[in-house]
């Protein structure tokens, strides 16, 4: 049984959470379909290793079903969508709820401010788990199209993209308590998003950039290959460490916000 | 008996603003306390900090024996709140407001909510964007209280209510205060919080300024009278007069205000040769304005 708030949360968020994963879907299963035929123009591989490349996202060979999915799906467009929905709902519930004036009749429930926002947090796992879920259902779709990959890493990557999603959301919710502004907190939740996939991206052709990968939430979620060698144990690790770092610092700023 | 709600020296601060002074006040159980002061005296900034959506600065609140903040929780589930500008979600209806809050409150007295939502003649089946701020208002009422609270924190709850529904809230209020619940209500309207409060405390400026019962405020309150002389009169002869102030004089005609004994004033009146002397019984209003009056700030929006 849901939780009162994340259950309140979710039905306020019906409409987007549809919209998302219904999209999301929808593109996906066009990339799957559009495999077959251009799982053989090999001149396509040559595009990757580039620095333009890297910036979207594409690593290894566009032919192969990891590069091809690598490219056009978990190395830049399911993390974008993925960012936009647990960024936006960082923003939202808190900061902006307090702007809007609603997070008050919340707050004097009987509830600690703790278990409000962990029922929050709650709710926007639901909405990337439903957004995943979305994706790596059509994706593997894709085996009816030639495009078999691993259903272990289809699920493992989509697992450490939610966890990815909810790093960054948290980190959003903790600015939007932090500074009671919802333009504030999405500026500071994207901002950091981009920077940790540029510096990600960029690292695998700028030697300079190299060491710094490992800042980057992107590296421990797709960044590395997973798509063909599997998220790893340290893979998770460091993005649930960041979830719990980031959700220790809502909770602090939470509990100390003035609200409205 | 525990006090329902008790202040020790509330104070809250944003930068170099103080929006609350040193604010310490005690509520008894089946109180209705009105908390009068005009806007952006504080009122809300105080309300705020008893239900802990606000930290003080300095002091502290103790509310039905439970520290405001360190219990807020325990304090939360005796207590109803309606918040200054209510906003509610606005895709929900009112029942889905109503269903879900009593549902996080652990489950709340059905007959009770049915009662409410006919005696507040709530508009339940649409959503809560297309309804007027009456309407709305109405639902935040049943929210603060269906879980049959032992207090009631409503801050201007009346705003938007058409004069009917005032009465029927007042109505609610009254039975509340009956069975030995607490009412701690803010106004900016001295009017409505004289029907209904058995004390009042004044807040400008983020300090109390008067805490008295109804009676003890009118008691106080400034005498009007109107005196017409034979000739005319320097106003000095009567504003050196103790408790008197005179608000107006042209020639022969000067109109005062007299606080506490009239003794004084009226030896020094029949000196002068009266011809008619009219005097008001004490008004509460007269009171209250002179606390708004006494505001530099106001006299400034005044002059303009």
């Amino acid at each position: 049984m849901l939780a009162d708030i994340t259950r309140l949360e979710l039905r306020l968020r019906r409409r987007s959470t549809i919209g998302y994963a219904a999209g999301m879907a929808l593109y996906t299963l066009v990339v799957v379909a559009l495999y077959p035929s251009f799982k053989n123009t090999t001149s396509l591989d040559s595009l990757s290793g580039s620095t333009a490349a890297a910036l979207f996202g594409v690593t290894g060979p566009l032919t192969s079903p990891g590069g091809w999915l690598n490219g056009n799906i978990y190395g830049n467009f399911f993390p974008l969508i993925m960012l936009l929905l647990t960024i936006g709902y960082g923003a939202a519930t808190l900061a902006g709820q307090d702007e809007d004036g609603t997070l008050a009749l919340l707050t004097v429930l009987p509830l600690r401010r703790r278990a409000i926002l962990v029922q929050k947090a709650g709710a926007m796992a639901l909405q990337a788990l439903v957004l995943a879920a979305a994706v790596t259902v059509c994706v593997l779709a894709g085996r009816g199209f030639e495009l078999t990959i691993s259903p272990g890493a289809a699920i493992g990557i989509s697992v450490a993209l939610v966890l990815m999603g909810l790093d960054f959301g948290l980190v959003t919710m903790a600015a939007g308590v932090g500074t009671g502004r919802r333009g504030t907190a999405l500026g500071i939740g994207a901002g950091l998003a981009a920077a940790s996939y540029l510096l990600s991206s960029l690292a695998s052709t700028i030697s300079w950039i190299h060491p710094g990968r490992y800042l980057s939430l992107f590296y421990w979620s797709v960044g590395n290959d997973q798509i063909s060698s599997g998220v790893s144990a340290a893979d998770f690790t460091v993005l649930i460490l960041a979830g719990l770092v980031a959700l220790t610092a809502a909770v602090i700023a939470f509990r100390r916000a003035d609200l409205n | 008996m525990t006090s329902a709600i008790e202040t020790f020296g509330l104070t809250k601060r944003y930068g170099t603003t103080t929006a609350v002074a040193d604010l310490s006040l005690r509520v008894e159980p089946g109180e209705v306390f009105g908390f009068l002061g005009p806007n952006g005296a504080g009122k809300s900034t105080t309300i705020r900090m008893l239900l802990a959506l606000q930290r003080p600065t300095r002091g502290r609140a103790r509310l039905l024996g439970f520290d405001a903040a360190a219990d807020s929780a325990e304090v939360h589930r005796r207590t109803g709140y309606l918040p200054g500008d209510l906003e509610l979600f606005p895709r929900l209806t009112g029942s889905q407001h109503i269903a879900w809050f009593a549902r996080a409150r652990g489950g709340v007295d059905a007959s009770l909510v049915e009662q409410l939502i006919e005696r507040f003649q709530v508009v339940a089946d649409r959503p809560v964007r297309e309804l007027s701020k009456g309407n709305r208002q109405k639902i935040g009422l049943v929210l603060a209280f269906m879980h049959r609270p032992e207090l009631l924190v409503l801050d201007e709850p009346t705003s938007g209510l058409d004069p009917l529904m005032q009465h029927e809230f007042e109505n609610a209020l009254r039975e509340v205060a009956s069975q030995g619940r607490t009412v701690f209500l803010s106004s900016h309207e001295l009017d409505e919080v004289q029907r209904i409060a058995n004390r009042i405390g004044i807040i400008k400026q983020g300090r109390l300024v008067a805490e008295d019962t109804v009676d003890g405020l009118r008691r106080a309150a400034p005498q009007k009278m109107e005196v017409r002389f034979r000739r005319p009169v320097d106003p000095a002869t009567l504003s050196t007069v103790t408790g008197v102030t005179v608000t107006g004089s042209d020639g022969p005609r000067m109109t005062l205000e007299v606080t506490g004994e009239i003794a004084p004033a009226l030896r020094v009146i029949a000196s002068h040769d009266p011809v008619d002397l009219l005097s008001r019984p004490a008004n509460l209003d007269e009171l209250f304005l002179s606390f708004y009056r006494e505001s530099p700030d106001s006299e400034v929006s005044h002059a303009g």
